[in-house]
């Protein structure tokens, strides 16, 4: 599967490659756009074969860090080709290079809807996906009717309904009034008892997108998100392709959880109990396997499913399984799961009971203050703070200030920020205080004299 | 009693509480970039508005955070009130701080996994050479900076047909200058 066809691009990016300094390349390089400049200036002799050759060019020399200020128009051009492979370079190119308010996109729009509404299914695919990458406020309202009709279409594809779907949410983004709110009540629950699983991961984005906007209007899509989680979590009916190392499509169990927390409560008692025995499950079944990937997909499910029993502020019990777990984690070798694991923490502390609870490993969150990785040092302060009440207060922040002194740069100014305002927040007396607050400048002073 | 920081306090605190509660509309991907340990560009895609100055901006700060992390350490770095998700070879992701790190990681497993499909084994020089492919292959599996497939076997059967039609277009291409050719 190696170079093909355009030997043009090959050789050119060998010359590139072979250059033995910036200079030399720079030299290469602007030879290239003069040499490409010249040839776009006489248009009319420039077959789309050529035009296809020199525009992939454009894009490797602007990957290589060059300003490309010309040639947009004729990438954009591409995509009115007749053929599909000058068509697919006029639109990825057009999609790598502008940005959804770039005037010429504007001049493609006719061409655009033509290929979305047009019977090639090969066109109508590369439409969905530039409008769905870069499309912007315009392309909205041109475009939204249409992509919409696909999606909604029995006689389209999978292929054409799945990009439907993800284009359909970045107009949708673009302009929320696109989707009609009463029109969509029954299309969303429709769409949620979608049998192709790929189809189903982009129409749960789009549902995401939609429930976080306007819950009122998708309660009846509660009850199918449950039972595609309990579907999906039973492994029923998912084709192989779909298992992602034995787990079956994770992307979907995430998302859908994400979904999930949009809904204030969950009103009937079957649903809410279904849910939490697919939760359950998940919070006590998710082993720590070999396969960094398994791992990894088991545990964003985990995760996930963490988030959500927070959010529906679930039973006591839970809680501390949850509290539990996530004290397990932040003290494993994996750095992720570390990570991951005060990250959660700091999500649990804004329910009420956990922060007792969570208090109990103040001893491992201090060691992480300390850790070599500065995204977990980053996690630890913020937990410390956000976990800080009056009962240890002094404790910690007489931890961050020692810390503060042996602390990287990065990491000294929110130190001593969050430092100052727990100190000022919580001060027993006012001596405890101005023994602190001098420590804490004196500290600030020698910074700032060795700078 | 003497304020040190007055108002700064009050952001910083409100700011830590409200980042947990707000919205979750804008939650996607907004860029993958692939950088070599050089801090190469091999591939770049924004399906956030980023000019081109901003652009050259973001590449340069992350492969400095990125380049310089240790073996050791998580996948995951903090950036200008972002995440950027990275991983073999820098592949990196940049999400919002609310969205599910290990997802966007597997996301990252998958496209290399389709990758080395396709290229048999992916090494550096293909996605050099043939950059142009593993942008038609991204834009299989990302739209809107959402996931779009998640079979392999899918992915790699559509590519396989756009080949076969850039091939067939090729052929028809060859066959009509070489009736003209022999015509002539």
């Amino acid at each position: 599967m190696a170079l093909t066809g355009m030997r043009g691009l090959s050789v050119f990016i060998s010359d590139v490659r072979n250059c033995q300094n910036k200079e030399q390349e720079r030299l290469r390089v602007d030879k290239e756009l003069g040499n490409i400049r010249t040839r776009f200036k006489n248009e009319k002799a420039l077959t789309h074969y050529e035009k296809k050759k020199y525009v992939w060019k454009m894009l490797y020399i602007y990957m290589l860090g060059y300003d490309v200020d010309f040639g947009h128009m004729e990438a954009v051009s591409l995509i009115s080709a007749p053929k599909y492979p000058e068509k697919q370079v006029g639109y990825i190119v057009t999609s790598c290079l502008l940005t959804e308010n770039h005037e010429f996109l504007r001049m493609a729009i006719n061409t655009v809807r033509n290929d979305i509404i047009g019977r090639n299914e090969t066109f109508q695919c590369l439409a969905l996906t530039m409008v769905g990458n870069i499309g912007g406020k315009e392309f909205s309202e041109s475009l939204a009717t249409d992509v919409q009709k696909l999606l909604l279409s029995s006689s389209c594809r999978p292929l054409v309904r799945k990009k439907a779907a993800l284009c359909l949410l970045r107009l949708y983004r673009k302009n929320p009034d696109v989707i009609n709110i009463d029109g969509w009540y029954d299309r969303m629950s429709q769409l949620l008892d979608e049998r192709d699983l790929g189809v189903l991961t982009s129409v749960m984005s789009l549902f995401v997108a939609l429930v976080s906007n306007n819950v009122e209007a998708y309660w009846n899509c509660l009850p199918k998100c449950v039972k595609i989680l309990e579907r999906l979590g039973r492994n029923q009916d998912v084709p192989q392709e779909y298992t992602y190392y034995g787990i079956p499509s994770p992307w979907i169990q995430v998302k859908t959880m994400r979904a999930l927390q949009y809904f204030p409560t969950i009103e009937d008692p079957n649903t809410r109990r279904a849910l939490f025995e697919v939760l359950q499950h998940i919070l006590m079944g998710t082993d720590v396997v070999k396969n960094v990937n398994k791992n990894n997909a088991a545990h964003a499910i985990l995760f996930e499913a963490l988030a959500l029993v927070v959010h529906l502020d679930a039973e006591k019990e839970m809680m501390s399984q949850c509290v539990a777990l996530l004290g397990k984690f932040i003290a494993v070798r994996e750095p992720n799961i570390r990570y991951l694991g005060l990250e959660n923490m700091t999500r649990l502390l804004l329910v009420s009971d956990a922060q007792d609870i969570i208090k109990r490993h103040q001893a491992q969150i201090i060691i992480s203050l300390k850790d070599p990785d500065i995204s977990i040092r980053r996690r630890a302060l913020d937990l410390l703070y956000g976990m800080c009440d009056v009962t240890n207060a002094k404790d910690i922040v007489e931890e961050l200030l020692q810390y503060l002194n042996t602390a990287d740069l990065a990491m000294r100014e929110e130190l001593a920020l969050k430092a100052a305002i727990l100190a000022e927040k919580f001060a027993p007396d006012l001596s405890w205080y101005s023994y602190q607050f001098l420590h804490q400048f004196h500290i600030i002073c020698s910074d700032i004299f060795q700078m | 009693m003497v304020r040190l920081y007055p108002n700064r306090c009050q952001l910083v605190g409100s700011a830590f509480i409200s980042g947990f509660l707000i919205s979750l509309v804008r939650s996607f991907i907004h860029f993958v970039i692939l950088i070599s340990r050089q801090g190469k560009v091999r591939l770049t895609k924004w399906y956030s508005p980023y000019q081109q100055k901003e652009r050259s901006t973001v590449i340069r700060e992350l492969s400095g955070l990125i380049l310089t992390r240790g073996p050791k350490l998580c996948n995951f770095v903090e950036w200008k009130g972002f995440k950027v998700v990275y991983a073999s070879l820098y592949f990196c992701i940049c999400i919002d701080p609310d969205d599910n790190e290990l997802e966007i990681l597997e996301i990252i497993h998958h496209f290399v996994e389709i990758l080395d499909r396709y290229f048999g084994s992916v090494c550096e020089l293909d996605l050099i050479f043939n950059f142009h492919k593993a942008y038609y292959i991204l834009d299989e599996i990302l739209i809107a900076g959402e996931l779009q497939e998640s079979s392999k076997k899918t992915v790699a059967r559509l590519i396989a047909a756009q080949d076969s039609l850039v091939e067939t277009a090729k052929e028809e291409t060859g066959s009509i200058s070489n009736m003209i050719s022999q015509a002539m």
